[in-house]
């Protein structure tokens, strides 16, 4: 089984952000295509009416979008359903599924819900410590234990081997 | 013809096809590792009725049998007792809910017919929300009514809009439910296009439904946050009174219902159907999955056990409720089960070598992280309980004390609930925190 190279995660992702699935890569304020993106975030905004109530689906939008929240972002949508910068923060930061800074994209998030646990999701992470990042239950326990890969994809009935092999063949197509 | 379904609640059998003819069904399980001869075998017409379901069928009767489009639906009988309903004064339809003896399938029990009323007294416009938000780790069993059987929840709602008075519906799914989430809005464009929630295909005043996504967090289950969700507010627990069958979304009368509460709603006029109780089921089990539970005073979690194919002396207990949860022991596997003692239903089976003192742990840490720190108790409590129990046997008597006052003053049930699992097992297994503590 091949092993990944110890921060091989990482280093795959932030040294070649180029790549056909480009669509599914985080807004980065220093790439060329960042006022492109922001616009179209901002096009997302302007769909929603101008009410508080907004304010959640106008943010989901953006980090569809953008696959996280940045602050010109976040002042867009508070502009535009009329509530302050600084609330749209405390509101932003209490949702556990909102990202305020740009996310690595390389981490395999393992599930370390009971199931998960009682399953072997602890032997997953040690198996894969450079690419593996813990997660809370994903609703999917009859399947564990359980990753979310990078793509947001679940994986149900992993095990040591499985996963190193999906990784390592991540890898090898980002390469 | 080949129709893809969702998944009908054998999670343990996936990935799977099922040969379905008249009075005929023969599930092929696990074929990523099954040869397909079979499977073409049992095509060309040679294999026996072997359907491994997942128990009663009641609410999941339709779940993975269905090709996604309304008229499917209708075949298999969905908008019946809505049919029905619309032909009934809106207190004749709460009466019957009342008789069916229906109450919150979220957790806490109450009962549906009361909150309706309750609503129903105050002027409108009222409002509904659909808690779809499911955020109890080990719960995935509205995902699989969303995904399964959408025009259920549909009905549900058109029925307690019609019994109610309801104007307008908000569905407020978890937001990493994404399949659930499209098949809803898909169900609600075909239920919106066929003139049912206008009420111009079956009668009824109609009802305008919404849906929205939530983005995260145990505590957003919590019906308040939910309002303070949809306003735009931070996501946390309001003060009640005012109950929102007073003042809830907007201040408006709200009646707020779990999924599967308004699933089981479609099935009050059905001649009887014993209440059932959906019970996801994942651990050492052999079939973990989705399982509709008759919760008719004779069926016991030995029963349930056996259907999952698990040995009950191979399992040390079961965790009911993950993180505002307990733990049943395998003295309590042949007791009838009780409706209200069964929370949102979530069962994680625990084998025999199970780390109780850990999984507590585990528990209590999850519980700390998705406080949202809205109140004392929780906010401080949560964290506190995490540390005491490094060695739980020696603070035992502070454990005790904090737990009493997350219970009583804490400002929702995430707080409130917090040291029951841990309470649950201090007082079942104190050997097992004595072992670890002695080592």
């Amino acid at each position: 089984m091949p092993q990944p190279r110890k921060h091989a995660c990482r280093s795959a992702y932030n040294l070649r952000m180029v790549s056909p699935d480009s669509e599914r890569f985080p807004y980065d304020a220093a790439a060329s295509d960042a006022p492109a993106r922001l616009a179209e975030a901002a096009r997302a905004i302007e769909a929603h009416p101008r009410e508080r109530t907004a304010l959640l689906p106008a943010l989901l939008d953006v980090q569809h979008a953008l696959g996280w929240l940045p602050r010109p972002a976040i002042q867009r949508v508070a502009a535009w359903v009329r509530v302050p910068v600084s609330e749209v923060y405390a509101t932003a930061t209490a949702y556990s599924e909102l990202r305020l800074e740009r996310p690595d994209p390389a981490m395999w998030h393992v599930c370390t819900g009971v199931a998960c646990d009682l399953a072997g999701a602890e032997d997953l992470l040690l198996s894969s410590p450079e690419c593996t990042v813990r997660i809370d239950c994903q609703f999917l326990c009859a399947l564990a234990p359980v990753v979310v890969d990078p793509r947001e994809r679940l994986l149900g009935r992993l095990t040591e081997d499985t996963l190193r092999a999906r990784i390592a063949m991540h890898l090898e197509i980002r390469a | 013809m080949a129709v893809e379904t969702a998944c009908d609640g054998a999670c343990w059998a996936a990935p799977s096809a099922t040969v379905v003819r008249p009075g005929h069904r023969h599930r092929f399980a696990r074929l990523e590792r099954e040869p397909l001869g079979a499977l073409l075998e049992c095509l060309e017409g040679t294999c026996d009725d072997a359907y491994a379901g997942s128990g009663a069928r009641g609410l999941l009767a339709r779940v993975g049998h269905l090709d996604g489009s309304l008229a499917d639906a209708l075949a298999q009988g969905a908008y019946l007792a809505l049919a029905h309903a619309v032909t009934r004064k809106p207190e004749e339809v709460i009466e019957a809910v009342q008789r069916a003896g229906l109450s919150g399938r979220g957790g806490a029990h109450f009962v549906t017919a009361q909150k309706w009323r309750l609503a129903a007294a105050n002027a409108g416009p009222r409002l509904l929300v659909v808690n779809a938000e499911e955020g109890e780790p080990g719960v995935f069993k509205d995902r699989h009514l969303l995904e399964g059987d959408p025009h259920r929840l549909i009905e549900g709602v058109l029925l307690a809009a019609h019994a109610a008075g309801i104007a307008h519906a908000v569905i407020y799914i978890n937001g990493q439910a994404r399949n659930a989430r499209s098949a809803v809005d898909l169900a609600v464009e075909q239920a919106r296009d066929a003139g049912l929630l206008d009420g111009s295909a079956l009668g009824g005043a109609g009802v305008e439904i919404e849906v929205r996504s939530g983005a995260g967090g145990y505590v957003c289950g919590e019906e308040s946050v939910i309002l303070n969700s949809i306003e735009g507010e931070r996501p946390v627990p309001r003060t009640k009174p005012p109950f929102a069958t007073d003042r809830g979304l907007f201040e408006r009368p709200t009646v707020i219902n779990n999924t599967e509460t308004l699933c089981v709603a479609t099935t009050i006029f059905d001649d009887p159907p014993p209440p059932t109780k959906l019970i996801p089921l994942s651990g050492a089990v052999p079939r973990a999955g989705l399982y509709e539970v008759p919760v008719d005073g004779v069926t016991a979690w030995s029963g349930v056990l056996a259907a999952a194919g698990a040995n009950p002396q191979r399992v040390r207990a079961l965790l009911l409720g993950g993180p505002s949860g307990r733990f049943v022991l395998p003295e309590e596997f042949d007791a009838p089960l009780d409706m209200r003692g069964l929370g949102a239903g979530g069962v994680v089976v625990l084998p025999l070598d199970a780390d109780i003192p850990r999984i507590t742990r585990a528990l209590a840490a999850y519980n700390a992280r998705e406080s949202c720190g809205e109140c004392t108790p929780c906010r401080e409590g949560t964290p506190r309980l995490v540390a005491l129990l490094e060695d739980a046997p020696a603070n035992r008597e502070r454990i005790n004390a904090l737990i009493e006052v997350m219970t009583e003053a804490s400002l929702c049930q995430l707080g409130g609930l917090a040291g029951k699992p841990v309470a649950s097992a201090l007082a079942l297994f104190p050997q097992d925190f004595e072992r670890e503590a002695s080592r």
